[in-house]
């Protein structure tokens, strides 16, 4: 399968979800295909990060079924989900604020490695043969998003365009086949928006696959080679940028909402 | 990385002193008192990991450690087992109790595991003392052998005091690797943000869980050398006064580093001390509770004025000093 | 004694005890509810009440102007510990609130162990010593009284929080903070307020009860303790408590009837722990996170 370029690598059918009754996704349905980037637009209140958080695993779908690398994961546990190969970022950054920029990222490789708590206590070589790997794994993503010189920065002062950086290169040392990035853009200057573009555009040329959330509708367009819009919990509609566009009830749903 | 100190060369210091302390002070006396300094400051260690580090709040650390004393207490009075095995015995059954507490209750947040494991503080002492005919009840264990290992009879202060910060360096030391490892970056993410933590692929739970576990065998453990040092436990040293203490310790400390715990084990013991010493006439009675008086003012005072603690003053006195010295050379 | 009477007379008793558990945990989720302060001093001001009436008679006074003073001291210290030693703290987080209370009470304990010794001690009944007879049970008239009394602080705190200006800004607050600050509500006095009647409560529950169960400086913790079981099992609302801390009591007094004595405490806790772990466990499919 992993020869096949355009394959299916995620894949969701009638997923649903409610909170105290009030439906935030209702039998949403649609395929990433490997290797491309797919974005996922809406006002405000669609259940976008809802079902980012349903797909990784931070709430399990009342219904429907979420096929990664044709295994069914819904319902499985955050980390379980993790360990499959999907990484994710936050809308609100969620970095450990109590340590270092490398920290942080060298917290991502947690899922790939293995030395246990006594290995690790009594600082073993193995274990201390495996955190230098991660070391140099932590490193490596941390060059790729460029902030190996802020490494023993604590996060706290970083700015808010390096803290998301921080959050990709997190993300990217958990080795992910599937990235999602929740709202990467928001609050970012022009220069850093730029970055972060080549960034995604490096990303794709190594494989990856991305799943964006994003409210800057000319960086989505610029980037997509999917979207597909939540309203209300509800897929209006699914295509390519220019399509999706020109499509009417998008339009209506973004124009009622004055966004 | 965050220390640019040789932390190599301070140990070293930390242990050449304690190495030479018992020959240059008279008598078995100091001897004696920083044996409990020790085994009070392995206890402190572990409970400020799961208070600061993880942000578990568990009260039951005096109860573990009671109950690695009673066990390993009972099993060699009664002649089941030599005491080396009593030790190994009492830490399974303790991270045993541990395990079947935690699994359920460190899903839940704050508070409830802290109001969980209060009650099993209470549950614990008023069992051991209802129970006399195997525990000895109010009135305490008796006839508790001295440690003894392949033979050998281990019974002054000296064999205590080299096993009791054996055990206490070991414990820091194991600390101090394990948090510096990817286990405590898992530990400490958790505590910054259960979610991040688990989409990077940690098991939240079992995450929790060890490190539950784990501090508790280490109360254990010090619980165990308690009461082969003492040859003597009572329900109530391992009560509320005793959850004061260790508090008085972590806040005395600073609760965010692991030297902290045991600067904050060495006041408070000899602060014990010195009261028991200069008090003795004006105070008729000095038990643990009068004590309790003492260390709750210190509580809320360091709690109002220095809540970094000691080691976090002393750490920032350094960086101070260090940087007036670097600006005039 | 016949197995009827005995019943009887071990409900009556659970009754009694549950009723003053009650009034416990409305304490503890009075402070709760609105500082989210898990106030570990609140057992302390129950036998802070006992012993300052007994401190007070034997001084001299009047059993009721003893009383008196005693809950105005009670009243007065928790306002004092909430102004002057929770609230400065510099990094206010559950777990600095919960060592301040924890070492605030070891305090309270201390002194009063230093002041009066621990002896128990005993005050006279208030409301009479005569004794009547339900079903071959014998029931002293002060355990009536004790009952009638918590019943009517319940039901008049319940008034008060639903029927009065004062009650609904409290409970206003309890759901939320900054709004119930954008408003104009002063927290700071709120949280004075809450303190003061906990302490005052408190203080009361240890009063009505000194003369049936004695009273000495050892008993606050483990009585606080009963009465937040009743609050955590009651989930902190006014009913659920006053349900909880009733079938405690009950759940204490047969307990201890049928039994052993020397384990009801132990009882009680045991609820508190199996309580929390059954919160803990979910139906599959119920999972938020």
């Amino acid at each position: 399968m992993a020869d096949h370029p355009n394959s299916v690598l995620l894949d969701l059918k009638d997923v649903s979800r409610s909170f105290a009754g009030i439906r935030a996704l209702s039998l949403v349905s649609f395929s990433v295909e490997r290797g491309t980037i797919l974005s996922l637009i809406g006002p405000n209140g669609a259940g976008k990060s809802t079902l980012i958080n349903v797909i990784t695993g931070v709430y399990a779908p009342h219904s429907g079924v979420i096929d990664f690398e044709g295994e069914n994961i819904a319902g499985r546990t955050a980390d379980v989900v993790a360990s499959k190969g999907i990484a994710r970022t936050f809308q609100l950054e969620e970095l450990f604020g109590s340590m270092t920029v490398l920290e942080n990222a060298m917290t991502g490789c947690n899922g790939k490695s293995r030395s246990g708590m006594f290995s690790c206590g009594f600082a073993l070589p193995a274990a201390r043969r495996e955190e230098e790997r991660i070391r140099q794994e932590a490193i490596e993503s941390l060059a790729l998003v460029g902030l190996e010189e802020r490494a023993f920065e604590p996060i706290s002062r970083l700015p808010l365009g390096e803290r998301k950086l921080v959050g990709i290169a997190r993300a990217l040392c958990t080795k992910p086949t599937l990235l999602m990035l929740d709202e990467p853009a928001g609050g970012l200057a022009a220069h850093e928006a730029e970055r972060l573009v080549s960034l995604i555009h490096l990303l794709l040329e190594k494989g990856l696959t991305i799943l964006l959330v994003e409210h800057n509708m000319p960086f989505v367009m610029s980037l997509s080679d999917k979207i597909v819009v939540l309203e209300a919990g509800v897929k209006i509609a699914e295509g390519i940028p220019e399509a999706v566009r020109n499509n009417p009830r998008v339009i209506k749903a973004y124009l009622g909402q004055e966004q | 990385m965050r220390d640019k100190r040789h932390p190599s060369l301070s140990w070293a210091l930390v242990v050449g002193v304690l190495a030479l302390l018992p020959f240059v002070t008279p008598g078995t006396y100091v001897t004696g008192v920083m044996c409990f300094v020790a085994l009070y400051a392995t206890l402190a260690c572990g409970m400020a990991v799961l208070l600061e580090q993880a942000g578990l709040f568990s009260l039951a650390h005096p109860t573990f450690f009671g109950l690695g004393a009673y066990v390993a207490g009972m099993l060699a009075a009664n002649e089941i087992l030599p005491p080396w095995a009593g030790i190994i015995v009492a830490a399974i059954v303790v991270a045993l109790i541990a395990y079947l507490i935690g699994a359920p209750l460190l899903r839940l947040r704050g508070y409830y595991l802290a109001c969980a494991t209060f009650g099993l503080l209470f549950i614990v002492e008023i069992v051991l003392a209802q129970s006399g005919s195997i525990t000895g009840g109010h009135d305490g264990l008796m006839g508790i052998p001295p440690l003894s290992v392949f033979g050998f009879t281990l019974g002054g202060d000296l064999d205590y005091y080299f096993i009791s910060w054996g055990l206490c360096l070991g414990c820091v030391w194991f600390f101090s690797n394990l948090m510096k490892s990817r286990v405590g970056r898992a530990v400490k993410a958790l505590h910054d943000s259960e979610v991040a933590a688990s989409s990077v692929g940690i098991n939240v739970p079992r995450c929790k869980l060890h490190v539950f576990v784990l501090t508790a065998i280490m109360a254990s453990l010090a619980g165990s050398i308690f009461c082969f040092y003492l040859q003597f436990t009572t329900p109530s040293m391992f009560g509320f006064p005793l959850l004061t203490e260790l508090f008085t310790m972590i806040v005395i400390g600073g609760p965010a580093t692991l030297h902290g715990p045991v600067l904050g084990s060495v006041v408070l013991i000899w602060l014990r001390e010195a009261i028991h010493v200069y008090l003795k006439d004006v105070l008729p009675k000095l038990t643990a509770e009068v004590d309790a008086v003492f260390f709750g003012i210190l509580i809320v005072a360091i709690l109002i004025f220095m809540p970094e603690g000691l080691a976090g003053s002393l750490d920032r006195l350094a960086h101070f000093v260090r940087r007036h010295l670097g600006r005039s050379s | 004694m016949t197995l009827l009477s005995e019943t009887v007379q071990y409900a009556i008793s659970g009754v009694t005890a549950g009723s003053i558990y009650a009034v416990i945990g409305i304490c503890w989720s009075v402070v709760y509810l609105i500082t989210k302060v898990l106030n570990f001093t609140t057992g302390e001001f129950v036998m802070l009440g006992g012993m300052l009436t007994w401190a007070f008679h034997r001084l001299g006074f009047g059993l009721l102007p003893s009383v008196f003073f005693a809950v105005a001291c009670t009243t007065a210290i928790s306002m004092l510990l909430e102004r002057f030693v929770i609230r400065p703290i510099r990094f206010p987080t559950e777990m600095t609130y919960m060592m301040i209370t924890i070492a605030s009470a070891s305090v309270i304990k201390g002194l009063v162990l230093l002041q009066w010794g621990s002896e128990s001690r005993r005050i006279e009944p208030f409301f009479g010593t005569g004794v009547i007879h339900i079903l071959g049970a014998g029931v002293t008239s002060q355990v009536l009284c004790v009952v009638a009394l918590m019943s009517l602080i319940t039901l008049s705190l319940h008034l008060f929080l639903n029927h009065t200006l004062m009650g609904t800004a409290l409970r206003a607050s309890a759901i939320n903070l900054t709004g119930a600050r954008l408003i104009g509500i002063d927290v700071g006095k709120f949280r004075l307020f809450c303190f003061g009647l906990a302490g005052g409560l408190g203080a009361v529950t240890g009063i009505v009860t000194a003369p049936i169960t004695f009273t000495g400086y050892e008993i606050g913790m483990l009585t606080g303790l009963k009465g937040l079981v009743a609050a955590i099992a009651g989930g902190w609302s006014m009913t659920g408590t006053v349900a909880a801390g009733l079938t405690l009591g009950l759940l204490e007094g047969f307990g201890a009837g049928f039994v052993s004595t020397g384990l009801k405490d132990v009882l009680a806790l045991l609820v508190m722990i199996l309580f929390l772990i059954l919160r803990t466990i979910s139906l599959p499919g119920m999972r938020k996170r």
